[in-house]
């Protein structure tokens, strides 16, 4: 998360400018009202960002499954926790960091889901880390400094 | 989220709006699990207002169709949204519901089951 800053650009670029460059750092508690406001904030910025709807669904929805296993499983006190979210948009790419100072989790070890099993043997777990790898490009994990730091890449496709 | 139930024959439509996540979707799935404990066995899911669908409404989904499926029940959904509809495709989903467009579409399909 010690990238620079970019400038946003969003409001001096030419207004022919499909899509401009620019980033967001939010950071919030392990608190579920909070990540809802985090996930507000983030769209509100690709919007501004003029990132495809489908790409914005698509990061909305794996930060969703992300910050949710957070909350759910990285935390076994009742303390207050920081999470910290990043994404960058850049003409044809969007980057998000997610850091977290929970346990130990590297969701690419989980096990991939079976899509094309039948009902009887469908698993019920494990559905939301199948999204966040099915719906980005690119995913890495990292533990540093007793962080978990998730780094997810989406293509942007034009007129998607 | 909303849920309204309305009964059709033998049919019970459950309607869904707005978000099913994991805020809401606990009462989504209690309501089907006690809708099958209680013997009911046709669902139409009317989920046309529905925008936002993440794999806790996935989980309670798959519960009940995995507690419905010994007992010869059946779940339907009908006018999902871009959005949901990429999120069925991407889970497999699509494969394990019956999809309709729209209501009339689903209630046929129920008919035609007999």
């Amino acid at each position: 998360l010690n990238a620079p800053d970019f400038p946003c650009a969003c409001f001096a670029c030419a207004q022919n400018h499909a899509m401009h460059r620019g980033s967001i750092t939010i950071a919030c508690k392990n608190d579920p009202a909070e990540t809802e406001r985090l996930q507000q904030k983030i769209c509100r910025f690709c919007e501004l960002h003029e990132i495809p709807s489908r790409a914005i669904h698509a990061l909305d929805l794996a930060l969703d499954e992300l910050l949710t296993n957070i909350l759910h499983y990285a935390y076994s006190d009742k303390a207050t926790h920081e999470i910290t979210v990043r994404v960058e948009a850049e003409p044809e790419l969007l980057n998000a960091w997610i850091e977290d100072d929970g346990k130990a989790f590297n969701p690419l070890e989980i096990s991939p889901v079976d899509i094309t099993r039948p009902l009887a043997e469908r698993e019920v777990g494990g559905l939301g880390i199948h999204l966040v790898r099915s719906l980005m490009n690119r995913i890495d994990y990292e533990r540093a400094n007793g962080k978990n730091v998730l780094t997810l890449q989406k293509m942007l496709t034009r007129n998607k | 989220m909303q849920i309204r139930e309305e009964k059709e024959g033998d049919v019970l439509i459950v309607s869904v709006d707005d978000r099913l996540d994991s805020f809401t979707s606990d009462e989504f799935e209690n309501l089907l699990l006690q809708r099958i404990e209680s013997g009911q066995r046709f669902f139409l899911l009317d989920w046309t207002k529905l925008d936002y669908v993440n794999s806790a409404g996935l989980k309670a989904l798959l519960l009940a169709a995995k507690k419905l499926d010994p007992v010869k029940g059946q779940i339907i959904l009908c006018g999902l949204a871009t959005n949901v509809q990429m999120v069925f495709d991407l889970t497999g989903f699509h494969h394990l519901f019956t999809l309709k467009p729209d209501r009339a579409a689903a209630l046929e399909c129920f008919r035609e089951r007999g």
